[in-house]
C-alpha cells in the first residue's frame, strides 16, 4: 500500500464511511486511491471552508469523528475557518491536506503554503510527515487524539511524495485514551447539599463527553433549577420543569436573576465564556463553585473555583446522580423562587394574532419549534436569527442543535446541515439561516442539489447584517455603518437556479402554511422568510456590562405596533 | 492581545520538555504570545528526542494557567515553573 491507500486503511479500521473534500494538485494520490475504495463516501462540497464546516456539523449531529481533504495552498487556507469554528467549540475533526513534495517545501513551489506554521493555534495538534513509513502510526494517533479528552481538530499535512510511497510498516493496534478515574466527590457533595440556592450551569461539554444520559439523570434527580450555555441547549431536554434556559448576552432574565442571586453554580462542561458570564465580576457574585470539566486548562482559567472535579463527565454525573437518589436536596423555597422568575422572566414572545402582520423572527421560530418533529436537527448561522433558535426553539437534545458557538461563523449553517443530514439520513434536518449569513456559503446549494439531500432551509431575510445593526442602533447611537443588504439577490430565484424548489412568505397568516409546506416536500425545499428590518433580539446585555444590566425590549405602543404592520 | 507590560509585569523561569517535531518551538512559542507572555529569554537543547527549553516569561497573567495550557499540548512530557525570589517579593509586598 502506499501513503495514500494507508489512509483509506485507516479511515476503514475507525469505520469512517463519510468524508467531505475537494481535490487539487497535491492531494491528488488520494483522489486517485478513492476511485478504487467502495467503503469511503466522499462528498464534493463547493468551497473548502464548506468542506470543514460540514465535518464539524457531521461530528455534532452524529457524535463521530468528522473527516476533511483539500489539497494544499489555497485548498487547505480555505479550510482554515472551517478547522478554527470546530478547535473554538471543541469537535472532534480530521483534517487531511496535500502539500507540495517534500523535496520541494520551503522552495515557494505552487500551491506552497506553510500550514503546520499558519494553523498552530487552531489545531488540537498538527503533523507535517517527513516519513513515508510513519503514516501509519501518525493516522492512527491523530484519529484517537481528535476524539480524547476533550475533542478536538488534529490536522495531517501531507507531501505529494510521501502519498505516492509504498510503506512497509504495517498500520497499528487501535490505541486508547487514558482514563482519568473518578475524583473524589465528598467536598463537592457537602457544598452542595449546604448550599441553599443551588444552580446548575451546563455547557458543550456535556454531549462533547457523550453524557446526555447522565447529566439527564442527574438533573432529574437532583431536580436542581439549570441554565445552559448557548451549546448547552437540549442537554436537560425539551421538558424539563427546572430549566430556565439560555443564560448570559441573550440569555432569558430568568436565567440571569438566578445566576445572580444563586450561592453555588455547579458547573458542567463550560467554560465561563464572556458572552455566557457577561462581565466577569458580575458574574453569580454570591456564589461558590462546583467546576466539572474534562480538560483541567479549563479550570481556575478565568474564575477560581472552590471544588475541581477533573475527569469523565459520565462517570461522575452517575456518581452525583447515585447521592441525590440515595438523599434528595431540600431545596424547595428555591426551586419555587427559580419557577416564579421561570414563569415572569422566561423567553417569551406573543404569537402576533393579526394574520396580516409582518412575521417577527420570534414568533416565526416558536411556530417552527411546534410543527418539528422532536427528532429535527436545526443548524443555524450566526446572527439574529441564530439567538431567536437559541430563545423560542424547544430543543430535546443538544445534538439538535448545531450553532456555531465560539468562534461564530457566519456561512456555518448551511454546510453544517448538509453534513448532519449525511450523519442521519432519515432525519429533519433544516437549515435556518439570515440574508447575510446565508450568502457567505450559498454555492453549497449545488452540493444539495447533487446528493438530492432532503434538507430544508429557511432564510429570515430583514434586507441587512441584523445583529450589527442591533448594535449600530443601541450602542453606536444609531449610526449604521455597511449593513444594509438591500440589494439581495432573489432567492426563490436563486434556489430554483439550483433546481431547489422555494416559497415566500412575509405575513402571520403564512407561517404555518410554509412549514408544513416544506416539511412535507419530498426533497429539499427553500423557505423565504421576509421579516422586519427593525426587529431585534431582546434582551440584550451590552457587550462588557454585567448580566444584571441586561436590557429588555421597550414598550411598543399600539400605534407603532399598527404602523408596523401597515 | 497585548502582551504585559515588561517593567511592571512578574517574571518567571519556566522549563518544558517536549517531543522534537516539526514546529515544537513555534507551537510552545504560539501558546506563550496568545496566553499572554512575553519570552524575555530562551535556550533550548537537545537530549535524546526530547527538547529541553528553559524560558524566561514576563506576564501578569496567572503564570498557573499558561502551565496548564502548555501541558496540554500532545508533544509537551513535562512544565515547571518558577518564580523568581524578586517577583515573589514584589508580588506579597
Amino acid at each position: 500500500m502506499n501513503g495514500a491507500q494507508h489512509i483509506l486503511d485507516a479511515f476503514h479500521r475507525h469505520n469512517i464511511g463519510t468524508v467531505f473534500g475537494y481535490p487539487g494538485g497535491c492531494i491528488m494520490p488520494l483522489y486517485d486511491a478513492l476511485v478504487d475504495d467502495v467503503g469511503v463516501e466522499h462528498v464534493l462540497c463547493r468551497h473548502e471552508q464548506a468542506c470543514a464546516l460540514a465535518a464539524d456539523g457531521y461530528a455534532r449531529a452524529s457524535g463521530k469523528l468528522g473527516v476533511c481533504i483539500a489539497t494544499s495552498g489555497p485548498g487547505a487556507t480555505n479550510l482554515i475557518t472551517g478547522v478554527a469554528n470546530a478547535h473554538r467549540d471543541s469537535i472532534p475533526m480530521l483534517v487531511i491536506t496535500g502539500q507540495v513534495a517534500s523535496g520541494m517545501i520551503g522552495t515557494d513551489a505552487f500551491q506552497e503554503t506553510d500550514v503546520l506554521g499558519m494553523t498552530l493555534g487552531i489545531v488540537k495538534h498538527s503533523y507535517l510527515v517527513d516519513d513515508a513509513e510513519e503514516l501509519p502510526a501518525i493516522m492512527e494517533e491523530a484519529m484517537t487524539l481528535a476524539q480524547s479528552g476533550r475533542p478536538g481538530p488534529v490536522w495531517i499535512d501531507i507531501p505529494k511524495d510521501i502519498l505516492l510511497t509504498e510503506v512497509a510498516t504495517p498500520a497499528p493496534g487501535p490505541s486508547r485514551a487514558e482514563s482519568t478515574g473518578t475524583p473524589d466527590l465528598s467536598e463537592a457533595l457537602a457544598m452542595l447539599r449546604e448550599a441553599k440556592r443551588p444552580l446548575l450551569y451546563s455547557g458543550g461539554g456535556v454531549s462533547l463527553a457523550n453524557a446526555e444520559d447522565s447529566f439527564r439523570a442527574f438533573a432529574n434527580a437532583s431536580a436542581l433549577p439549570g441554565v445552559v450555555t448557548l451549546k448547552g441547549i437540549g442537554n436537560a431536554g425539551k421538558h424539563n420543569p427546572n430549566d430556565l434556559g439560555m443564560l448570559g448576552m441573550h440569555g432569558s432574565r430568568a436565567a440571569n436573576r438566578a445566576v445572580e442571586e444563586c450561592d453555588l453554580l455547579f458547573i458542567v462542561g463550560a467554560r465561563l465564556d464572556d458572552r455566557a458570564t457577561g462581565k466577569l465580576d458580575g458574574f453569580a457574585p454570591n456564589a461558590r463553585t462546583i467546576h466539572i470539566d474534562t480538560d483541567a486548562a479549563e479550570i481556575n482559567k478565568l474564575r477560581a473555583t472552590n471544588v475541581a472535579l477533573r475527569g469523565d463527565l459520565d462517570d461522575i454525573l452517575a456518581a452525583f446522580t447515585r447521592e441525590m437518589e440515595a438523599q434528595p436536596l431540600a431545596i424547595d423555597e428555591w426551586r419555587a423562587q427559580c419557577q416564579t422568575w421561570r414563569t415572569t422572566g422566561g423567553f417569551q414572545a406573543a404569537d402576533n394574532e393579526e394574520p396580516l402582520a409582518p412575521i417577527t423572527g420570534p414568533a416565526f421560530i416558536r411556530q417552527l419549534s411546534r410543527i418539528t418533529p422532536d427528532n429535527a436537527i436545526i443548524a443555524c448561522d450566526v446572527g439574529q436569527h441564530q439567538m431567536w433558535v437559541a430563545q423560542h426553539y424547544h430543543f430535546d437534545h443538544p445534538r439538535h442543535h448545531l450553532t456555531s458557538g465560539g468562534l461564530g461563523t457566519m456561512g456555518y449553517g448551511l454546510p453544517a446541515a448538509i453534513g448532519a443530514q449525511f450523519a442521519n439520513r432519515e432525519s429533519t434536518v433544516i437549515n435556518v439561516t439570515g440574508d447575510g449569513s446565508f450568502m457567505m456559503n450559498a454555492q453549497e446549494l449545488a452540493t444539495i442539489r447533487r446528493y438530492n439531500l432532503p434538507l430544508k432551509l429557511i432564510i429570515m431575510d430583514n434586507q441587512c447584517l441584523g445583529m450589527v445593526r442591533q448594535q449600530q442602533e443601541l450602542f453606536y447611537n444609531n449610526r449604521e455603518s455597511q449593513i444594509d443588504l438591500d440589494d439581495n439577490p432573489d432567492f426563490v430565484a436563486m434556489a430554483r437556479a439550483f433546481d431547489i424548489p422555494s416559497l415566500h412568505i412575509e405575513r402571520t397568516d403564512q407561517i404555518r402554511r410554509g412549514i408544513e409546506t416544506i416539511l412535507a416536500y419530498d426533497g429539499p425545499m427553500l423557505l423565504h422568510v421576509a421579516i422586519s428590518r427593525e426587529e431585534n433580539v431582546w434582551p440584550i446585555v451590552k457587550p462588557g456590562a454585567s448580566n444584571k444590566e441586561m436590557i429588555d425590549e421597550p414598550k411598543r405602543t399600539t400605534t407603532a405596533k399598527k404602523e408596523q404592520v401597515a | 492581545m497585548n502582551p504585559t507590560n515588561e517593567n511592571t509585569a512578574p517574571s518567571y523561569t519556566l522549563n518544558c520538555r517536549m517531543a522534537q517535531e516539526a514546529a515544537a518551538i513555534e507551537r510552545l512559542c504560539q501558546v506563550v504570545r496568545i496566553r499572554g507572555f512575553r519570552v524575555a529569554r530562551m535556550a533550548v537543547e537537545t537530549v535524546g528526542d526530547s527538547f529541553d527549553i528553559n524560558l524566561t516569561l514576563e506576564g501578569s497573567r496567572p503564570v498557573a494557567m499558561l502551565q496548564s495550557q502548555l501541558e496540554k499540548l500532545h508533544t509537551v512530557a513535562e512544565v515547571a515553573v518558577k518564580q523568581p525570589a524578586e517577583a515573589l517579593a514584589r508580588h506579597s509586598a
